[in-house]
């Protein structure tokens, strides 16, 4: 991490407060502390899931993609009629066959998820490409209350439920338990962000991405075909929220039509406050979200959870513009 | 001169005593009087309206007469497109006030729609008795007051809806209920933890809406003045869009709480708040509370595998619960046979009938056997004294019943729905 010795002593600043408001508290009961990091992970592994579509949208055609979150949505819904069209339902029992299944019908909807996105790019966003700013985001605004209006009449104003498919099983440590549930999560947040991080640093067409989000023009003239780049990465953000759709699906269990865009609005949170465009970043924001969402409903006030996330946010923000990690948008 | 005098009071006697027996007769008919009746009866709402004009109709049907008058039911639709429309509720009110033979009504089912129809009601002096309705802003000022909650009154307006003045534009009331208000929801279901359940430790939860926060803070308040501890308190602003409640439940499991309290509507997450207890730590047994807003079919599937074990306030009387009432629920149940003829507010409608058939008879009476102006029969309303299904009902200035008898209904057995547990009586006061 760089930067100035003031941006330094700033972090340090804020590093030093959240010691002190959680020291104590930790130190107190440890067990329970762990439980509510361990809680505040999971929740965080889904933000960073939504936050790295945002984040490599943002980084390549810097918008805003408001829809973001209703494709997350949109992922969860596609999802439920597959694995009852394999045989799964509640109470099944746990086996290789059923993971694989989830395995295949995470595929299925990260490809159908992806393909729908890639559509809404191909005619909302990319006529606009060159208009003002302001055309697309408003466009991408009304792609989300599309997209939700969809999903309402389909789903209904109520919560849907995901089968319960996972093991509810619980491992003592440390004082709290730790869920298999929990550990899914975390462990194919995690899978997912490494693959990701090796294809856009080790492939071909990750480069293309890099290239073109740093330089557009430069990259079109190195002979990089622009619009299918772009495409892809609309496709890659959207497969990635259609798995976090499922992994949410298989913890939480409910969901509703518009959840997805206020989920989507914390990982755009998260996005700016790791550094746009930034993988990790986005990564390391949501977890962070999730952290303090947990820390703030369990020891403070739930009230006053979303008051901590963004005067930290802006304090971040105003102190390093940039993000934790640095932005990584084209240059002007 | 003794004897004939006799012999005509025996006579008049047994012409009475005739005109009770032979009711169907049109011997002593002086004309119809009608019972109007606007509830909504198609559509979703189906299972709402129609076990309770069920209610209103088996009790003309057993009274067939007042004082000489035919009685009849003159009933309405409020659902459009199979939904209640407050709109649609006015409209039948009016042509109720327009038929000079209607001296009350019942009605109506929600009390959206009272707020549209009371004024209508109120301009003809025509008394309405609503079964089911429990907003407490028809008929008082003070949404949750601070008597109940220990935080300052929180007032109809702030509530986002109208004073009772607001609504009644002759400046005095005609409106009348046989539920109970909402705002003895908290209290009747701590009075059921603590006493009946002996849970002494609670962590407690709302949606941060008025009704959520409202119910949840009486509740509070009222299980610290009944002896318990509330170990935790939350309260989740845009409840519908957290989904995780699990460090809050963690919390108030580590406290050493026994049961969750959660103020607020199944559609503001409220039983995944129930889902999550296992996952907190919580034993499947802990059971957790809320108000009318989760005794919903909707709660119990976002509850799914723990829908066990929920109860929440309803603010009506269960008649199931009243001693002495089975013989006219099982007399009603012969009459209408098929099992979605009754429903939670067919006996509230039935003693709600009954008791405008006395204050018409009454107000008959007054005006010496011919028909009565409808402001004489609301004079009566206010002189009611009667013990019904629901227990004994008489109405304070406001129009409510002083029967404020809340209605506990848990989830047994996951195989079937909501079922009436419990009944709080907080009649005798706070």
């Amino acid at each position: 991490m760089s930067g100035t010795l003031g941006t330094r002593l700033f972090l340090a600043g804020i590093t030093l407060v959240l010691a002190v408001l959680l020291l104590p508290k930790a130190i107190n009961d440890p067990g329970f502390f762990l439980q509510i990091v361990i809680y505040g992970t999971a929740d965080g592994a889904i933000f960073a899931l939504i936050a790295l579509g945002y984040t490599m949208v943002y980084g390549i055609i810097e918008l805003i993609n408001f829809a973001h979150g209703d494709i997350f949505t949109l992922g969860y819904f596609i999802a439920i009629p597959l694995i009852g069209a394999f045989g799964l339902s509640e109470g099944s029992p746990v086996s290789i066959g059923m993971i694989v299944v989830l395995l295949v019908v995470t595929a299925i909807v990260m490809v159908i998820d992806g393909g729908i996105n890639v559509v809404i790019e191909r005619v909302a966003y990319r006529p606009l490409r060159s208009a003002p700013r302001l055309a697309i985001l408003i466009t991408a605004v009304g792609v989300s209350f599309i997209l939700e209006g969809i999903m309402y009449v389909w789903q209904g104003a109520n919560n849907v439920h995901f089968p319960d498919l996972l093991p509810d099983t619980r491992f003592p440590l440390f004082g709290a338990s730790l869920a298999v549930k929990d550990i899914i999560v975390i462990v194919s947040a995690l899978v997912l962000v490494v693959l990701l991080n090796v294809f856009i640093n080790g492939t071909k067409l990750g480069k293309a991405m890099r290239a073109t989000a740093q330089d557009r023009e430069a990259a079109q003239l190195m002979g990089i075909n622009i619009n299918r780049t772009i495409a892809a990465t609309f496709f890659i953000g959207a497969a990635l929220a259609a798995a976090g759709g499922i992994i949410f699906g298989l913890y939480f269990n409910n969901i509703r039509f518009d959840e997805g865009f206020i989920a989507g609005l914390f990982a755009f949170t998260a996005a700016v406050f790791g550094g746009i465009g930034n993988i990790q970043g986005a990564a390391l924001g949501g977890l962070f979200i999730g952290l303090v969402q947990a820390f703030s409903n369990s020891y403070y006030q739930a009230a006053l959870t979303d008051v901590w996330i963004f005067a930290i946010l802006i304090l971040v923000l105003v102190f390093r513009p940039a993000g934790l990690l640095g932005m990584q948008v084209p240059e002007k | 001169m003794r004897l004939p005098k006799l012999l005509a009071g025996l006579a008049l006697a047994s012409l009475g005593l005739a005109a009770c027996g032979t009711s169907t007769g049109g011997t002593s008919n002086k004309g119809d009087i009608k019972i109007g009746v606007e509830l909504p009866e198609s559509g979703g709402e189906t299972s709402n309206g129609i076990p309770t004009l069920n209610g209103v109709k088996f009790a003309v049907d057993q009274t067939k007469t007042v004082e000489g008058y035919t009685l009849k039911v003159s009933n309405f639709d409020d659902a459009v497109n199979g939904v209640h429309d407050p709109q649609k509720g006015a409209q039948n009110v009016q042509q109720l006030v327009d038929d000079s033979k209607v001296l009350g009504m019942i009605g109506p089912f929600n009390s959206s729609v009272a707020r549209a129809e009371i004024p209508i009601s109120n301009r003809a002096h025509l008394v309405q008795i609503s079964p089911a309705n429990t907003n407490q802003c028809l008929t008082k000022d003070i949404y949750i007051p601070q008597s109940l909650s220990g935080v300052p009154d929180v007032d109809c307006k702030a509530a986002g809806v109208p004073f009772p003045k607001d609504l009644r534009p002759t400046g005095t009331n005609n409106y009348f209920r046989v539920a109970t208000t909402d705002d003895f929801q908290g209290p009747a279901m701590s009075d059921y933890a603590y006493k009946t359940l002996n849970l002494k430790k609670v962590g407690v939860a709302s949606d941060a809406e008025a009704y959520g926060k409202g119910i949840a803070d009486t509740f509070t308040i009222r299980f610290q003045k009944d002896g318990g501890t509330v170990v935790k308190r939350q309260d989740f602003p845009n409840a519908s869009k957290v989904s995780d409640f699990k460090p809050f439940l963690r919390a108030a499991q580590k406290a050493g709480a026994e049961a969750i309290y959660f103020g607020g509507t199944d559609s503001n997450n409220a039983c995944v708040v129930r889902n999550q207890m296992k996952a907190a730590g919580f034993a499947d047994s802990a059971p957790f509370f809320g108000g009318d807003g989760i005794v919903t079919d909707k709660c119990k599937s976002d509850a799914a595998a723990a829908a066990v074990g929920m109860a929440g306030t309803v603010a009506t009387v269960a008649a199931e619960k009243v001693s002495g009432s089975q013989a006219t629920i099982d007399a009603f149940k012969k009459a209408y046979p098929n099992s979605s003829d009754y429903g939670a507010y067919t006996m509230p409608a039935y003693d709600a009938t009954k008791i405008l058939i006395a204050a018409i008879g009454r107000a008959i009476k007054a005006n010496n056997g011919s028909m009565p102006k409808r402001q004489q029969v609301l004079d009566q309303m206010y002189k009611t004294d009667y013990t019904g299904v629901l227990g004994h009902t008489s109405f304070d200035d406001k129009g409510d019943t002083t029967n404020k008898v809340i209605t506990i209904y848990g989830i047994k057995d996951a195989s079937k729905g909501w079922d009436v547990i419990s009944a709080v009586d907080l009649s005798k006061g706070l």
